[in-house]
């Protein structure tokens, strides 16, 4: 464990070092997220200068949901962002036998290959926005729902990096399957807002298929009202166990079945 | 002599046709080739197209059913519905990823591969990419029409589709392309200043979605605001045909916006120009 943590920091240390070498890169991208965010929260303000409340909740309440789902999202991408490369082009091109001649488990060394900082932008918004509401809107806030929020967080983070696994394992077999990533990962635009809205179709695809919901509205939901604290925190915390056991599970069979592309 | 002198325009129209079909048709073949050999990516963009879509519909129904009325603003939820799904067609046709080829090529120095050869610069990104465009147009914006206009029977009641309106639609698509075309040209020659591509790109996305009316329809901003987006270029690459196809627009307003369109094609075509011979003296300059 000292030894994984410790490549972990050379080469994040590599990563950063790299990043202030670039520093105009980093602004760009930084600031490009950042301003995709504005753009979003820019719609649900237009909708709301509309209508007074969204199937029962107010803007408030909608924004900190939106908010809470930039979280988990954002530390998915800060620290696992080059499983796209391996969906998109490492396993195509042939680079993927780097990792295996590594003396060190390949999914960590490519998950520390790369620190995207881009992800500062998503970060930065979903703090600044719970934080903007949490004076207007009524949380619920008990030690227990602090200590909630702190160990919910990273299970939500989880869900997307095993659904990025899982997808993006599947190019050992197909080469590329950049993707297939990409569709399932667009789901993630269903957790921005509460699921009541959806038909029961997709509501049930997104809480047990491809469980997006768990890392924005039901999470949210418990902070905001403290109901089902069994359901809404436990059901992440289970279910994003099980997608990362599945994950890991079709990463394993993926790298057995691996033939080098050859370059 | 008269007609001795319009059969020879005629004939030199016609061998320079006929060189620029031979010189740029192998380009828009490979343009089909490549979308072909990448078809699942673009099944994949496709799709998530649609999912994007679907989460918009049902947002847009909890906003009708909050509203507690039948209109939201001279939309209904049949319009949204429509506005919906058109805007992604159109998206679809007038996507143009020229400007990230270019980027990438300005990049990695295979530019200057494309530079040596004996054809308009321009013209062979253009064809190479209508190739694709033309797929897209067959495989998936037809049906897609097709599909919008039975849910549209259904929810309407009688047929609706407007022939007119289709045809004036496709002028403006292919408007909106040439301006989509060059505006993500200038995009792409931002790598002559910028490393970091991916950033631009989310950075051009997402401002584009908002300015062009695909998130929000322009007609729901605030009343300066959307005076002012409908006169830039970006509401010229996506709303404006949208709306000609829902029949938004009476005749005179059809003829000023795509007019308005038309001007942006020249203009946003002077600009990638302006700004390609800036680069190529600083291409020249790094020695390729």
């Amino acid at each position: 464990m000292r030894r994984f943590l410790r490549i972990y920091r050379i080469l994040v240390a590599q990563n950063l070092k790299r990043i202030m070498e670039y520093k105009a890169d980093f602004l760009t991208g930084a600031v490009s997220f950042l301003i995709d965010q504005a753009i979003g929260i820019a719609f649900i303000f237009i909708i709301f200068s509309q209508i007074p409340h969204l199937d029962g909740f107010t803007f408030e309440q909608i924004v900190f949901i939106y908010g809470f789902s930039q979280i988990p999202k954002g530390i998915d991408h800060l620290l696992t962002d080059n499983l796209w490369c391996v969906g998109y082009f490492i396993v195509k091109k042939g680079d993927f036998d780097k990792y295996l001649t590594r003396p060190i488990d390949p999914l960590f060394h490519v998950i520390a290959e790369t620190f995207q900082v881009d992800a500062v932008g998503e970060l930065v918004v979903g703090i600044a926005l719970m934080i903007y509401v949490s004076g207007s809107v009524n949380l619920y806030i008990t030690p227990l729902s602090i200590i909630l929020f702190i160990i919910v967080i990273p299970f939500s983070a989880m869900i997307y990096t095993a659904i990025k696994i899982a997808t993006g394992a599947l190019a050992f077999w197909i080469k590329s399957s950049g993707f297939i990533i990409q569709m399932v990962y667009g789901m993630n635009e269903f957790a921005k807002y509460p699921t009541t809205i959806y038909s029961q179709f997709i509501r049930t695809l997104i809480t047990y298929i491809i469980p997006f919901a768990f890392t924005g509205y039901y999470p949210a939901l418990y902070f905001l009202t403290g109901q089902d604290p069994i359901f809404n925190i436990g059901g992440t915390v289970v279910i994003s166990l099980i997608f990362m056991a599945i994950a890991l599970f079709i990463w394993h069979k993926g790298l057995s079945a691996y033939e080098s592309a050859g370059s | 002599m008269m007609t001795m002198t319009s059969m020879k325009i005629r004939n030199e129209a016609i061998i320079t046709f006929k060189k620029i079909k031979k010189q740029y048709v192998p380009f828009m073949k490979a343009g089909i080739q490549s979308l072909i050999a990448y078809r699942m990516n673009f099944f994949g963009f496709v799709i998530g197209g649609l999912i994007y879509c679907f989460v918009m519909y049902y947002l847009w129904k909890a906003v009708f059913k909050s509203s507690g009325g039948n209109d939201f603003m001279g939309f209904s939820m049949v319009d949204m519905t429509l506005y919906l799904f058109l805007s992604s067609v159109t998206n679809h046709l007038t996507f143009s990823s020229a400007g990230d080829n270019v980027g990438e090529e300005i990049k990695d120095g295979s530019i200057s591969m494309r530079l040596i050869k004996p054809v308009n610069t321009d013209l062979s990104y253009l064809s190479n990419e209508l190739g694709g465009t033309f797929m897209t147009f067959i495989i998936f914006a037809l049906p897609m029409i097709v599909g919008i206009e039975i849910y549209r029977f259904f929810a309407v009641g009688n047929v609706m589709f407007d022939w007119v309106n289709f045809a004036l639609y496709l002028v403006s698509v292919m408007l909106a392309y040439l301006i989509s075309f060059r505006v993500n040209l200038c995009f792409g020659f931002m790598a002559f200043y910028v490393k970091n591509l991916w950033g631009m790109n989310i950075l051009k996305n997402s401002i584009l979605k908002f300015l062009s009316g695909t998130l929000i329809p322009l007609a729901f901003m605030p009343d300066t605001l959307r005076k002012i987006l409908e006169y830039m270029p970006f509401s010229s690459m996506s709303y404006t045909p949208v709306m000609i196809y829902m029949g938004k627009y009476g005749t005179n307003e059809i003829i000023f916006r795509i007019a308005v369109q038309a001007v942006w094609a020249v203009l946003t075509y002077a600009l990638s120009k302006l700004i390609w011979f800036h680069a190529v003296k600083r291409l020249s300059v790094q020695g390729g």
